[in-house]
């Protein structure tokens, strides 16, 4: 920064900006921790499935907790879907609209989105949004899992409509809820808990409003929103101009084998991006479409790694981005289409495609994709009373390597930041013995710095039960780049009692290919289910990589052997598990 | 003979001693000496002009298994485990530290993959052994841990919570084959369902036990060639302490040690000023420390983590640090706001001000440009304000505003980060900050500490004597305490009282005789019973004290009242909706080890004359401050701020609009005034 910073932050002193940058982010803090700890179904207390948002009067994004980045920007639309619907004039304090229709700001059905507008002195000063991936809200399989070809069979679609006025419940409302789901149990105190985390941001924001007066309070929101613009302008005024390609796709919706392709050209103008997916597939039959939030939001978490990872995540970002979309492509879903799928599938293939664009124009910054899914199951699972019960984890992958270092093993994807369920945990409460959750060896792509290692995960059904699946990567693993290496395939294993295995997704060993995609798939007493998880991609050559770092791999069983020379180019000694210096010069020559 | 407590800080170590005949004090401070620990603290006595031979108790508390966690600084660990389970450590929770950052790594796992090695065996989640443990398979791990001189072993087998058979079996085997080293087994650190906190923590007492024995061994052996005759206790991470004997063993239970004596002093400032809710907070040069206090008692959490993602799950006292301290550095961030921390310019080179090659503004710069701070610290070294305005002008000049106005800014940025992390505190406990007193420890404590309360709209600010020594101190008035802790699940009714009431005896008898062999007698042990619940289908427990009495009587409406009660104070709801379940049944036993009745107050000496006046910048404007020595408040006199307090150990600032008293205990209480 040279010269003077006067009048950086309009006519607002910079010790008063810097209290409330820190306040906005307390806020959203403080929403979290409320909705973590009180809420009652295992996906928001456990997996940590929400975010937490506040925004100021003209609908703009000021601070978010985004514990999954994922909900960034789609809230953005959700909170614009009340304007349309009510008209903020309207709205009154106590007022709360629910919404989750993925045609109107929504993403998934299972993401319901609730905005409450803020009011000091009879004034509007801004909006609390509280955004969690409810456990069910019906449809045709446990946790919308149905993989049908028409969202009805996702669950209950919510247009805007006032869940709470004046701080009162509606009632019939809530009964409808309470009737449309497997988990009614679970609905009131998930309630309870955003509820619990609206008003902690209403409060806060009056107390803030009270102490600085209110045109402090508006002005800062504003100036936070020119801060973080300046800081992404600035970070995409050092990329160099020109037109950057990125790909991914999906390997099946699960109607179709057809891959299914995201195909983007990324400009970088000066201090501005501009992301067009002219060519990418049109809309698709099965359950994997993205609906505009979602996709928006998959392209704003991409690009934020690399132009403003710790600034204020809020509207500032937004502005200097842009993008296209056909109209009938699977990144732009309209009604009916099936849309489950679309955080935990779609948005990695968007992000990774942008990624890899973002690898050419800049080499040395840029790090290699990851496994780019979820790994998102459902499973109901039968008890020795023959009772059902549902329960899910998202048994992750790993992340590329970095111009740096190696990238993150078994880490939940940059969509989300969800934690697992501990197998002690599961195995209390759900008649499942789980087998195994360690790390898969080979499985990162090589490189000089390699791709992180994904899973081996596997439980066993004691008394039978079922499993729906959704995830990708079965074709081909992660993409390296600047000549990094792919990662290996994901596999979905069906194993018996008696030892007998077989591939019910992805590629078996003669070679056939099925989808990936698995709507309630039967499993019998002690059959187990097993998922390999691809790593990330490789960043650079394997000629690169030191050879000792290779044997670092070996001594730990992160790579094999075999795969030492095979793949890195390293000769080990196997009796003084050493690097045998003259072989591996033979080999890298 | 003298009852010393001593705490072993990054920068400084501290000491506090009390002649239990004349009740007459003594306090040190010396340099820490983190080569060999052992050196600071034998050094401290002597500054303090006392003779090991002298004391007849010294209560210890230290960083040195914190430094060695963190450094990774402890000879290699192996860990047993289950096939399947191999990478607990290394997976976490899977999730990240950072949501954005492109390049993050997760801190190295304790115990290296190379060294993590597994069976096949399994015990299912109701404790039936599926697969016992196979001799033959052990074989080839034994070879290993010789060819790699493994001095301490961690076994950690799946749901051993529920059934310890196989890790027995598999300690016993490696017992015999390997007498010389440690062995650890899960089951017996912490026999809680949850495989990674369960795991975590027997790695930490696994890589902690060679290097606490070291240190203890050392410690000991100097103390006593000295002529150190007297007892040795160490505090621990649950606010209490323990003798050096069970320190050796438990040794992941010293990770909070430092910071306890804190407690044990804010502790004493509820027994003395009748305030049962005390906000502890501590500034030290490089973070601000906070923690609560009431009645009496530190507030516990076992979802304590050293570092991401690798927790402790023993019971400790809840203490959440932020980078807000002295030597905090101000900057000016990419999108050009004015920043303070979480950098530090710590000791070396320190603020600019010290003159040592400093030349970042901090906080204590600011301070400084503000006249909070005079120019001769404690008349101990003088600072430079030339330097400090230059260092801060440099972003004033920036920002376009005077030096005065940016150092103020710094300062207030300062206070509102420590406001807001004590208000992450209260917040995630459920806590109204307007019905606490917030007490203020260290160096750079009760320059702050008005501001912070304002920020936080509580009332009281009660700074100690001795504030600067204040971990130290409270050492020495804290119990002998211990826990117990068992897996016990199951809905809560009628039928599960019985076995509730049977398993807590079990507790109780096993914690009780923890504190006998530890000096205590039965008669001044007390007991305390936890119970952890939470609502069917949870996954967060809380932890619910019940009276002994309200278990053996099977008074179930009191025991769910009790639980929802303490459910909508921890996260704001309760439910009549829900079953509710009991995950693991927790027993403390407590013992003092001094008379209380010594708790006496110190007798006052004599003021030591008038205030001094000097400038002071407050609110964007200079005003006359007075400035007292130390001892020249007496009891009974209320002054007003503007004014400043100095010690030999710290600095009170009290704003406009705030008054302070001193009262009995030579405590300053400071009130703003509505």
């Amino acid at each position: 920064m040279s010269g003077s910073m006067d009048q950086q932050f309009g006519d607002l002193d910079p010790v008063t900006f810097e209290v409330l940058r820190n306040t906005f982010e307390y806020v959203c803090r403080r929403m979290t921790v409320i909705l973590q700890k009180s809420s009652f179904s295992p996906i928001l207390s456990e997996n940590l499935d929400f975010s937490n948002a506040i925004y100021d009067p003209e609908l703009r994004l000021i601070g978010q907790t985004a514990n999954c980045p994922v909900h960034l920007a789609a809230m953005h639309f959700s909170v614009q879907a009340v304007d349309r619907k009510f008209g903020i004039e309207t709205l009154k304090p106590g007022d709360v609209v629910v919404l989750n229709d993925p045609y109107e700001g929504g993403t998934h059905l299972n993401d319901v989105t609730l905005t409450m507008p803020v009011f000091y002195d009879e004034e509007l000063i801004g909006f609390a949004v509280s955004r969690g991936h409810w456990m069910d809200l019906g449809g045709g399989g446990p946790g919308g899992q149905g993989f049908g070809t028409h969202v009805a069979g996702e669950g209950l679609r919510l247009p805007p409509m006032k869940l709470y006025e004046n701080y009162e419940v509606n009632a019939d409302l809530l009964e409808i809820l309470l009737r449309n789901t497997r988990t009614p149990h679970y609905i009131k105190g998930d309630l309870q808990a955003h509820m619990g985390a609206l008003l902690a941001a209403e409060e806060e924001l009056q107390t803030t409003a009270g102490k600085y007066g209110k045109d402090v309070l508006l002005n800062g929101m504003s100036q936070m929103i020119g801060y973080t613009e300046r800081i992404v302008r600035a970070a995409i005024e050092a990329i160099p101009d020109g037109t950057y390609e990125g790909a991914d796709y999906a390997d099946s919706d699960g109607i179709s084998d057809d891959k299914i392709w995201v195909r983007l050209k990324l400009t970088v103008n000066g201090d501005a991006i501009h992301v067009d997916f002219d060519g990418s597939d049109p809309q698709c039959a099965g359950a994997i479409n993205s609906p505009y939030a979602n996709t928006a939001a998959a392209i704003y978490t991409a690009l934020q790694f690399f132009l403003a990872p710790d600034a204020p995540p809020n509207a500032g970002m937004f502005a200097p981005i842009s993008f296209s979309l056909p109209e009938d492509c699977w990144l732009n879903a309209k009604w009916p289409a099936p849309v489950v799928g679309c955080t935990t599938i779609t948005s990695g293939k968007v992000q990774s495609a942008i990624w890899q664009a973002v690898a050419k124009a800049l080499p040395d910054l840029a790090i290699a994709p990851t496994c780019a899914d979820a790994n998102w199951f459902v499973a109901a699972v039968r008890g020795k009373d023959g009772r059902i019960d549902v329960f899910s984890d998202i048994p992750a992958g790993g992340w590329g390597g970095t111009p740096y270092n190696d990238g993150l093993n078994v880490t939940l994807d940059p969509l989300g930041n969800c934690t697992n369920m501990p197998a002690e945990a599961a195995e209390l409460l759900y008649p499942i013995e789980v087998e195994a959750f360690d790390l898969r060896s080979d499985s990162g792509g090589p490189g000089e710095n390699r791709g992180g290692l994904g899973a081996r995960f596997r439980f066993r059904f004691i008394e039978g039960g079922e499993l729906s699946i959704e995830t990708s990567r079965t074709l081909e693993g992660s993409p390296g780049v600047n000549g990094g290496g792919f990662s290996p395939v994901q596999v979905l294993i069906k194993e018996r009692p008696d030892g007998v295995r077989k591939v019910i997704g992805g590629t078996s060993e003669d070679g056939s290919w099925t989808s990936p995609l698995l709507s309630s798939h039967k499993f019998g007493p002690g059959e187990s289910f097993e998922f390999l998880s691809t790593g990330g991609g490789g960043w650079g050559t394997v000629r690169s990589r030191d050879p000792e770092r290779v044997l670092d791999d070996v001594l730990d069983e992160y790579i094999t052997m075999e795969a030492a020379e095979r793949d890195y180019l390293v000769a080990i000694d196997r009796d003084t598990m050493t690097v045998d210096e003259a072989a591996t010069k033979r080999l890298r020559s | 003979m003298w009852r010393v407590g001593i705490d072993v800080g990054g920068t400084f170590t501290d000491l506090y001693a009390v002649d239990s005949d004349s009740g007459s004090a003594r306090t040190g401070k010396v340099l820490t000496t983190p080569k060999d620990r052992v050196l600071g603290v034998i050094s401290a006595i002597s500054e303090a002009g006392l003779s090991p031979e002298d004391i007849d108790l010294l209560v210890h508390g230290t960083t040195t298994g914190t430094n060695a966690l963190i450094e990774r600084s402890f000879p290699p660990a192996a860990m047993i485990t289950t096939e399947g389970f191999r990478d607990v450590l290394e997976i976490g929770r899977m999730h990240r530290e950072h949501l954005y950052r492109p390049y993050q790594t997760k801190p190295e796992p304790l115990i290296r993959r190379r060294n993590r090695f597994v069976l096949e065996e399994r015990v299912n989640a109701q404790g039936v052994v599926e697969i016992p443990v196979d001799p033959v398979e052990l074989e080839p791990i034994i070879d290993m841990l010789l060819k790699r001189e493994i001095q301490s072993v961690a076994v950690c087998l799946i749901n051993s919570y529920a059934n310890p058979a196989n890790e027995q079996a598999v300690a016993e085997l490696l017992r015999k084959a390997l007498p010389d080293i440690s062995i650890t087994m899960s089951s017996d650190v912490k026999p809680v369902f949850r495989e990674h906190s369960r795991f975590s923590t027997t790695a930490v007492r696994a890589v902690l036990l060679p290097v606490m024995a070291t240190y203890f061994e050392r410690l000991e052996i100097a103390l006593r060639e000295k002529g150190f005759n007297g007892r040795l206790m160490i505090l621990k991470s649950n606010g209490g302490m323990m003798s050096v004997e069970q320190a050796r063993t438990r040794v992941e239970e010293l990770v909070e040690s430092g910071p306890a004596g804190g407690i044990g002093y804010a502790s004493r400032i509820s027994r003395m000023t009748g305030q049962t809710k005390i906000i502890h907070t501590d500034v030290g040069g490089t973070s601000f420390d906070t923690s609560v206090v009431e009645d009496g008692q530190g507030l516990i959490t076992r979802e304590y983590e050293i570092e991401f993602d690798i927790p402790v799950a023993v019971p400790m006292l809840d203490i959440r640090s932020v980078g807000a301290g002295g030597g905090s550095i101000g900057w000016i961030d990419e999108g050009g706001s004015l920043r303070v921390g979480p950098m530090s310019a710590g000791s070396e080179p320190g603020p600019a001000c010290y003159g040592r090659g400093g030349n970042c503004p901090t906080v204590t710069d600011a301070n400084l440009v503000l006249g909070r701070l005079s120019s001769d610290l404690s008349g101990k070294f003088r600072l430079d304000l030339d330097a400090a305005r230059q260092a801060v002008g440099t972003i004033a000049e920036q920002l376009g505003i005077s030096i005065e106005d940016c150092a103020e800014g710094m300062v207030r940025i300062a206070t509102e980060a420590m406001a807001q992390a004590v208000k992450i505190v209260l917040a995630s406990r459920g806590r109204d900050p307007r019905d606490y007193a917030l007490a203020s420890f260290g160096g750079a404590g009760p320059m702050h500490a008005c501001a912070v309360a304002s920020a936080l709209q509580t009332p009281k600010v009660v700074v100690p004597h001795y504030s600067g020594v204040a971990s130290a101190h409270g050492a020495t008035y804290l119990n002998l305490k211990h826990d117990e802790e068992m897996f016990y699940f199951t809905v809560l009714n009628e039928a599960a009282l019985d076995q509730v009431a049977r398993q807590f005896e079990h507790l109780k008898a096993r914690a009780s005789t923890a504190l006998l062999d530890q000096g205590a007698t039965n008669r001044d042990v007390s007991i305390s019973h936890v119970m952890r619940m939470r609502y069917a289908g949870q996954t967060f427990e809380v932890d619910v004290s019940v009276a002994e009495q309200t278990v053996t009587a099977k008074e179930l409406g009191a025991i769910a009242e009790a639980f929802h009660q303490t459910h909508k104070q921890e996260f704001g709801v309760r439910s009549e909706d829900f079953p509710i379940e009991i995950v693991a049944l927790g027993v403390t036993a407590e013992a003092p080890i001094v008379d209380a009745a010594e708790n006496s107050a110190a007798p006052w000496p004599e003021g030591q004359g008038d205030p001094s006046e000097r400038d002071v910048y407050f609110a964007g404007d200079w005003s006359k401050a007075l400035v007292y020595g130390p001892n020249t408040i007496l009891p009974g006199q209320t002054i007003a701020g503007p004014a400043v307090v100095e010690d030999a150990h710290s600095c009170i600032i009290l704003p406009p609009g705030w008054t302070a008293r001193a009262d009995d205990f030579r405590n300053i209480i400071m009130e703003e005034q509505a």
